[in-house]
């Protein structure tokens, strides 16, 4: 909107900052707790910069109840969690984005379907599947259902990018007497790399960031994944630590934090009107 | 569904099919758009298809048809424990259990006051963040953390924030003389409090979805109505608002579905407490099928949560066709 | 440009390669942590790998697990054991599904109220015939009682914990409360003495009542408020003056003494720690467990004594709800288990356990042995003595107990204690709230 009076561009400017000190503290917060010593914050002192910095926090983390093979198994988890989808989706959003009828109203239907579901109703369910499968209490089967479950999300953002290139352009290919397959590679795929970017750095974050599914699926302290080893730090009659169990989860926030970092151009430059549109 | 035409692809600016990519041979007569569906082409669609397909039928499909139709068996998770069919047993027990139905009417009220506020809240910032103010780059960023934080870390950071004998918040209170609050234990303040921590990490995605919808507004409607002398206010409520209808539609739409169907957050922000002040439904629902391992009846309970959306939104839906008609004639 | 990204793709499907070959590996460790295979490891021959899934959670519990598993692992080449580190959170959730999906471990750790339905289910072996003379004989009859499920013994009982008064030493002289030092205290005593320490801004006792099931039913054995009577399915429930007197008493020296630290009834015993240590409260009730963690962490010159055991209208008993040591019914080594825990339950091995943990050994032998260890530490004596009033309660013999505590008697409790229900409510709530959970 277009303002030009001083005093409301300064109400603006207010307004701006009161909801930039909202959204950002908690992570200042978060911060500012992890260079605490356990001397200081058991001293129930509210100083938001830490009198020392206590950066041992840091090194206790990472030693204690496994945080680094949990960062390891998270990372393998999303990582391959990405790669799959990625590859699965590309060919599934191509084929919703230019065959219409049947095909497009069933995958439509079975996006919007699969968020009115809530998880408990698929996780009882799902948990057998797994343990038929010999699949429980793995990572191999936790990446499958992660797999599945980003692929609504992956597939709807990606058709929107296929429906973006022209036609015209694969039309033509077709006339040089190259198979569909072919025309897929050289010409969709090199257009569509942006866009398969930008939807892997999602399925990513959400594999990253997942809590519920892993809970119920992952039973062996040693396949825990970040956010269920976060969990066991805070404890409920157990001593709590909160340097080192903030130290964990500033770890825990970076890789998403440099994803939407790098994402963001994108995610604010209004590119994602397509998606809304629909 | 209606068709998808992004202005221009997401993540390039430039847009894909910018003249001068190497493959593009211009000037080629076209083929007629559209042939004939034929066999070839169906086949070669399932072929493109099946690869995401099976993965969902396994793991998506037959567990949801599975867990509908556990809600009509008394089936547990104990040890060689067989499950029958019992009809709608379940559900006329469901009527009676106060519990459950005390844990919905929470539900229903943190999902709806979620949903609203996140969308007041992400519309006030979004358009913040389309008036030509400065800093707009750095705000971008920043406005973007709630929504890179996992939900364990975002309950730990509010519990932090939260806390009442070291929390910031409390001692930013006693500083301007004001009583502090035990949010998250008290009564009457843990449900606003962690709707509160709902609204925060939902304003990112809400902001960025309705920030590219106002950008899709010509220009040109709000430069002539302000030569015509009209308000940026009433430009906001005749212009952008009516602009934004489907936007808002589809944003509360999801985030009342997400927040009634949410878990993670709340789970290790409150665990329910204090005295059942902030059981979700999900959370409910959790706990009867892991911890009473009754998963027949957390089934049952499934059912009636996906039902009661399904109705929800359809009331929405119906009352937003028949406005959108309304403003149409 | 076309090579390049015929390169790519070959990169790509390679990583994708190296990555899910990484996940097999990753399944099949698993598989191998779970009970039903946890065979031979192919390393060392024909010797046979145990996983242990324990629970300890402080530092020094943590370290000295490990000490007595590596003497074990070194004593004992053909049996190797593995430590799965665990948490108390949510641990009888994770419990349901372990075994529900075929991957609990091999040495289970967990307590007699939780560990009940495993074994109603038979997911737990019987452990009767391995258990040595000289443990069964140290043992007191009450507390095998309490691990006895249809006849059989289902656990080792390791550790006990009871409800212990810390009190800050100084805030009580500067308030002229002269600290007891008899067997026991009243709760009119402790009454007084939080009355009269509440002053100047300081209140007299934090209590940390979050998840207050487990201190009512323990405390109120002292009051033989024994809540069920009945064994399994067969029980019966009763809240009557006995059982509501622990919530009562406290609830008047909060609202009518003011005495208690509002807050402090919403936090979990470890929060409220920070204000004891911060002289905001003078006193404040703890399981004896977080003796090591005020010995390591209040500041420096921090003067703390422990205060003589509560005693109730009619005894200073609490409940021993006992943790405990089983072993998976599925476990292909059921004998190289019980032996492992028969190792562990060793005097010393039980003593220094429970030294590390500030809890109270359950046999004889190991509390003598961890008596002669800590003579002149402070808090001990108190925590010892305290462990000669530990009876086995009538709600370990309850099948549905748990999902009572967590579904009816937590919250229940919880709305009591913040004043949003009265004595009566509370009372219907706790009965009503069991026949819903007993219905099936």
């Amino acid at each position: 909107m277009i303002t030009r009076n001083p005093l409301a561009r300064a109400g603006q400017y207010v307004a701006l900052a009161a909801y930039l000190v909202f959204l950002g503290f908690p992570l200042l917060w978060l911060l500012s707790t992890s260079l605490k010593s356990s001397g200081e914050i058991n001293s129930l002192a509210v100083n938001l910069i830490p009198e020392q910095f206590a950066w041992g926090n840091y090194p206790q983390a990472l030693d204690r109840q496994n945080l680094i093979r949990s960062a390891g198994n998270s990372l393998l988890v999303s990582v391959v969690t990405m790669v799959v989808t990625t590859l699965v989706s590309m060919p599934a959003a191509y084929a919703l984005a230019r065959f219409r009828g049947k095909l497009r109203a069933a995958g439509t239907a079975w996006i919007l379907v699969s968020q009115v579901f809530p998880a408990i109703l698929l996780i009882i369910p799902l948990f057998i599947v797994l343990r038929t499968l010999q699949l429980n209490d793995t990572m191999f089967g936790l990446i499958l259902v992660y797999v599945t479950f980003t692929l609504p999300f992956t597939l709807w953002m990606l058709q929107g990018y296929v429906a973006a290139i022209p036609r015209d352009l694969e039309e033509a290919g077709s006339m040089d007497g190259a198979t569909r397959f072919t025309v897929l590679r050289l010409i969709v795929f090199p257009l569509l790399v942006p866009g398969l970017v930008a939807t892997a750095m999602f399925t990513f974050v959400a594999a990253w960031n997942e809590f519920f599914l892993a809970l119920v699926l992952i039973q062996s302290p040693e396949l825990y994944t970040l956010p269920l080893t976060l969990r066991t730090f805070i404890g409920l009659e157990g001593q709590t630590q909160l340097g080192p169990l903030a130290a964990g989860a500033v770890l825990a926030t970076i890789p998403s934090l440099v994803i939407f970092g790098l994402l963001q151009r994108r995610l604010t430059s209004g590119s994602l009107a397509g998606a809304v549109k629909g | 569904m209606t068709t998808l035409t992004p202005t221009r692809p997401p993540g390039d600016p430039g847009g894909p099919g910018t003249p001068g990519s190497p493959e593009t041979p211009g000037g080629v007569p076209r083929r007629p758009r559209r042939g004939t569906a034929s066999r070839a082409q169906r086949t070669e669609a399932a072929a493109l298809v099946i690869p995401a397909t099976l993965p969902i039928l396994v793991f998506s499909v037959i567990p949801l048809v599975t867990g509908i139709y556990l809600g009509f068996t008394n089936s547990t998770l104990r040890r060689n424990s067989t499950s029958e069919f019992t009809g709608l047993e379940n559900y006329s027990r469901l009527l009676g259990d106060t519990f459950f139905w005390e844990s919905f009417r929470i539900g229903l009220i943190w999902a709806v006051s979620v949903a609203l506020l996140t969308l007041v809240a992400a519309l006030g910032l979004a358009l913040l963040l389309n008036a030509d103010l400065k800093f707009k780059g750095i705000t971008r960023v920043l406005a973007l953390i709630p929504w890179a934080m996992p939900p364990v870390v975002v309950a730990i950071v509010w519990r932090l924030i939260y806390s009442p004998t070291a929390g910031p918040l409390n001692a930013g209170l006693e500083a301007v003389g004001l009583e502090g609050v035990n949010w998250l234990g008290d009564f009457s303040t843990a449900l606003p409090a962690v709707i509160v921590v709902a609204v925060w990490s939902g304003i990112p995605q809400s902001t960025v979805l309705l920030l590219a919808g106002m950008q899709q507004i010509p220009i040109e409607q709000h430069e002539a109505a302000a030569v015509d002398g009209a308000s940026s206010l009433r430009r906001f409520w005749h212009i952008t608002l009516p602009a934004l209808r489907p936007v808002i539609f589809a944003i509360t739409s999801l985030d009342f579905i997400w927040s009634f169907n949410s878990f993670g957050l709340v789970y290790v922000l409150t665990e329910g407490g204090p005295g059942g002040k902030t059981m979700l439904p999900m959370l409910f629902t959790y706990l009867e099928a892991f911890t009473n391992r009754n998963t027949g009846y957390a089934a049952a309970m499934g059912n009636v949560m996906v039902l009661a959306v399904v109705l929800v939104l359809s009331g929405y839906l119906f009352v937003q066709l028949r406005r959108g008609k309304a403003v149409q004639s | 440009m076309i090579r390049n990204r015929g390169a790519a793709v070959v990169a790509g499907a390679f990583a994708l390669t190296l990555a899910l070959s990484a996940c097999q590996q990753g399944s099949s460790t698993s598989g191998e942590g779970g009970g039903g295979d946890g065979g031979s490891s192919a390393a060392d021959g024909d010797a046979v790998t145990l996983t242990f899934q324990s629970l300890a959670g402080q530092e020094a519990t943590i370290a000295e697990t490990q000490r007595l598993v590596d003497e074990w692992n070194t004593a004992n080449p053909d049996v190797q054991v593995e430590i799965v580190p665990a948490a108390w959170d949510g641990v009888y959730d994770k419990l349901v599904t372990q075994f529900n999906g075929g991957s609990a471990p091999d040495v289970i750790h967990f307590e007699a109220a939780g560990i009940r339905p495993f074994a109603v289910d038979g997911y737990l072996a019987d452990l009767t015939d391995y258990i040595s003379e000289d443990l069964r004989s140290g043992i007191s009859d009450g507390v095998w009682e309490s691990v006895t499920v249809d006849d059989a013994i289902v656990a080792y009982p390791t550790m006990m914990q009871s409800y212990m008064v810390f009190a800050n030493t100084d805030l009580l002289e500067a308030a002229g409360v002269e600290v007891p030092t008899g067997d026991t205290m009243t709760w009119d005593q402790l009454r007084e003495i939080a009355r009269a320490t509440t002053r100047d801004g300081v209140y007299g006792l934090g209590w940390g009542l979050k998840s207050p099931t487990a201190t009512v039913m323990s405390l109120g054995l002292g009051n033989d408020g024994t809540f069920f009577s009945g064994e399994g399915t067969d029980v019966e429930i009763e809240v009557g003056d006995a059982e509501l007197a622990v919530p009562l008493a406290i609830n008047e020296m909060a609202t009518t003494d003011a005495s208690i630290q509002p807050v402090s009834l919403t936090q979990s015993g470890s929060e409220v720690l920070p204000s004891f240590y911060g002289g905001q409260v003078a006193m404040t009730v703890q399981g004896s467990f977080q003796a090591t963690n005020i010995a390591a962490d209040a500041p420096e010159g921090f003067n703390w004594t422990v205060l003589p055991p509560l005693e109730g209208s009619a005894s200073s008993a609490q409940s021993a709800n006992p943790q405990t040591f089983s072993v998976n019914v599925d476990s292909e080594h059921v004998e190289e288990s019980a032996a492992f825990i028969e190792y562990l339950m060793e005097p010393e091995n039980l003593a220094a356990l429970n030294y590390a943990d500030a809890l109270i050994p359950t046999s004889e032998q190991a509390r003598e042995a961890l008596a002669g260890l800590t003579a002149d530490q402070p808090g001990w004596d108190q925590i010892l003595a305290s462990g000669e009033n530990l009876t086995a309660p009538a709600f370990l013999k309850v099948d549905l107990y748990q999902q009572w505590n967590e579904t009816v008697a937590t919250p229940a409790l919880q709305r009591y204690l913040a004043g949003e229900i009265d004595l009566e409510a509370l009372r219907s709530e706790m009965t009503d709230g069991w026949s819903q959970v007993n219905r099936g």
